[in-house]
């Protein structure tokens, strides 16, 4: 059984690139990945950073080369769009304990663009449970997971790694502070009811803005964020009314086409020609048009833009990220060991079996061979199982023991060829061979 | 006694535009902190000087053109003072504190050779002329120098080269805001120093317009600035035009006002 991991992220990939194989919803690709024989679990993360697919195969080859063609042929499709095809080069690949390490370290957000920001670990919870929801992920990438968000809340609370608390929506917010001397007097804008749309509640709400608008497709969610954060909620209807009044508009909503257009923006800076506008387009695919850059009082900042002006706090980062990398070391031993113990599970299922069949067969035969009660059937019963039992205990122990190890698989072997376990069961009697001797 | 103070106080101007320089560039604040009090320092220290010009009564009049440029220096820094106490731009002494280093280094310099002359026998309209141009001069000079920042910064954030949060330049609404006010006090100022000056001509001369050079790129100075006032105002002219239009402006009136008279 192998762990494999094939995906892109903002270092391998162009964001025209990923935005084209962004997934919205991973249940139906989940489900098409898990009808194949070669894959047993598939957890699908699509963010606006990365798109991954880790998954469990007893095929490792075979699963290598469907995940390519997943990449290629399902989210990619057969035509080159914007960014261009997609090259080898786009795509990285870990197994075993690097696929390990890596979920780990995503959920943990050392790889992030921001490092420490702390919405992927959200993004990664919802790409686990949605594979929980389609049956795509069974034990192992659950239990990968569990022990991913145990590392990821364990480098929170154990390193400073996340004590400035920077995301996107965050750099965001600084970023305004270089446009706007006050914001007493600004309005913000906010496009979309998601996750990032929220922290950017939560940032701005502390900023003393005049004004914070939330209009999303469904008025209904943009109306749940805001009553909870003091904002009004808009439908999408009202863009241009809402724009011409916005000082900041960050957006970050899912959908084919841009939000923000051009001509929509020009329409709405009609008439206000010393307010500048800053738009903060997080969505992927981005929201807003970048030809709106060719408008003078527009500052766009899209989500690579806003990675590189978080340089500065990952810089500071880096300092708590040996600290951080060690506890995601820790984490993946353990789960390594648990993966590597699965290893010896088939021998060992195998070795009671074989154990348990030859007991029932002898305590059968002896049984019959005189008029016992049930009291005395029952005790021979008893002790044939304790004895088995205590047989066993030894070599189970030190299998499971040694599963973790390079000499795993020497150990394995010699108890197969010791307990005859690849021989066929219905051989001669134990007792034969041994009178034979 | 009033050149060692003069040349003291241009000292103290470079001084403050070192110092805000060394605080946008290094880690710690204090030196940007520093920047205004030394700019103050630089613009008390001018002050005395100037009084103590023309106590004897003998000083250079104020159309001798180093006075006159000391005299925009004065109030360019001044102006500054009173805009670093309002908003965050501390960063602007880069700009001003240079800008009236030259100007009051000049003036510390020429000063010596200008040939003292009773203040009351040049009359009410040269000094009327020469401290309002001045003034006019001194605060559009703040709008260039904003102007050349503005443009500056919003090159940097069109290039989506955002600094990080601790660098405490100027935000684009300060310098424009600088611009817009720079402006409105600034033209009038001006205004008001071209027509004392062609009250001063037509009193000394018979005629408000002799056909100088002087006055001829001074009337096309007060004319385009008059076009930008407005577009700014009236015209809906955006802040990035406006930003370049002030430093365009700035550099036409220091041509006209000062420019034409060092050459020989």
């Amino acid at each position: 059984m192998k762990i494999l991991l094939l995906g892109m992220n903002h270092r391998s990939a162009p964001i025209e690139l990923r935005e084209r194989l962004a997934v919205g919803e991973p249940g139906p690709a989940l489900a098409k990945l898990v009808a194949c024989d070669e894959i047993a679990e598939a957890v699908l993360l699509s963010t606006c950073n990365r798109i991954e697919v880790v998954a469990v195969t007893r095929e490792p080859e075979s699963a290598r080369q469907r995940l390519r063609t997943f990449f290629r042929r399902d989210l990619a499709g057969e035509l080159a769009g914007p960014g261009g095809p997609l090259q080898d080069e786009h795509l990285y690949e870990h197994v075993d304990a690097d696929a390990m390490r890596h979920v780990m370290r995503v959920a943990a957000s050392l790889d992030s663009m921001v490092l420490g920001e702390p919405q992927i670990l959200g993004q990664a919870k919802e790409a686990w449970a949605a594979a929980l929801e389609c049956g795509a992920c069974g034990p192992i990438l659950g239990r990968l997971f569990q022990h991913a968000f145990g590392a990821a809340k364990r480098v929170r609370n154990e390193t400073r790694l996340a004590e400035r608390p920077i995301s996107m929506a965050r750099v965001g917010v600084d970023l305004a502070k270089q446009i706007f001397e006050t914001f007493e007097d600004k309005q913000a804008l906010l496009i979309g009811a998601g996750e990032m749309v929220e922290i950017a509640l939560r940032s701005l709400r502390g900023e003393g803005l005049a004004a914070i608008r939330v209009a999303n497709r469904t008025p209904e969610r943009a109306s749940q964020l805001a009553v909870r954060y003091g904002a009004s909620a808009h439908g999408l209807d009202e863009l241009p009314a809402l724009l011409s009044g916005a000082d900041v508009v960050l957006t970050s909503i899912g959908g084919d086409g841009p939000v923000l257009t051009r001509e929509a923006v020009s329409a709405a800076l009609r008439g206000r020609p010393h307010r500048p506008l800053l738009v903060i387009d997080l969505g992927v695919p981005r929201n807003a048009e970048p030809a709106i850059d060719e408008l003078d009082n527009v500052y766009r900042y899209d989500v690579d833009d806003l990675g590189a002006a978080a340089s500065e706090n990952a810089g500071l980062r880096q300092a708590e990220r040996a600290r951080a990398e060690a506890i995601v070391a820790e984490e993946q031993q353990r789960f390594d060991g648990w993966f590597a113990a699965l290893r010896a599970v088939p021998t060992i299922q195998h070795l009671r079996a074989r154990m348990e069949s030859l007991r029932a067969r002898e305590v059968e035969r002896a049984l019959s061979r005189g008029q016992f009660s049930a009291v005395q059937r029952e005790a021979v019963e008893s002790l044939s199982r304790s004895l088995v039992n205590k047989v066993l205990h030894a070599p189970v122990s030190r299998l499971r023991r040694e599963a973790g190890r390079e000499e795993a698989m020497a150990y394995l072997e010699a108890a197969r060829e010791l307990f005859a376990l690849d021989e066929p069961e219905d051989g001669p009697p134990p007792e034969e061979q041994d009178s034979g001797e | 006694m009033a050149i060692p103070l003069l040349q003291t106080a241009a000292a103290l101007y470079l001084v403050a535009g070192l110092a805000a320089g060394l605080g946008l560039a290094l880690p710690s604040r204090r030196a940007l902190r520093g920047a205004p009090y030394l700019l103050l320092a630089g613009v008390v220290l001018h002050s005395v000087s100037v009084v103590a010009l023309h106590r004897d009564g003998t000083a250079p009049p104020l159309t001798d053109l180093p006075v006159a440029v000391s005299v925009m220096a004065w109030f360019g820094a001044s102006f500054s003072l009173l805009l670093l106490s309002r908003a965050r731009l501390a960063a602007l002494a880069v700009l001003v504190g240079p800008l009236a280093f030259l100007s009051t280094f000049y003036a510390a310099l020429r000063l010596p050779e200008a040939s003292p002359v009773a203040a009351a026998a040049t009359g009410a309209w040269p000094h009327a002329h020469v401290m309002l141009a001045s003034s006019g001069l001194g605060l559009l000079g703040v709008a260039g120098l904003a102007g050349v920042l503005f443009l500056a910064e919003h090159r940097r954030l069109k290039g989506r080269r955002p600094l990080a949060p601790r660098v405490p330049l100027p935000t684009l609404e300060a310098l424009d805001r600088v611009n817009a006010a720079s402006l409105a006090l600034g033209f009038p100022l001006l205004t008001l120093g071209v027509l004392t000056g062609m009250m001063w001509l037509r009193t000394e001369r018979g005629s408000a317009f002799t056909g100088s050079a002087h006055e001829l790129w001074c009337l096309v100075a007060w004319a385009v600035y008059a076009v930008l006032a407005l577009a700014r105002f009236l015209g809906g002219q955006g802040s990035r035009q406006a930003a370049a239009s002030a430093v365009g402006g700035f550099a036409l009136l220091l041509f006209a006002a000062i420019g034409l008279r060092l050459v020989p």
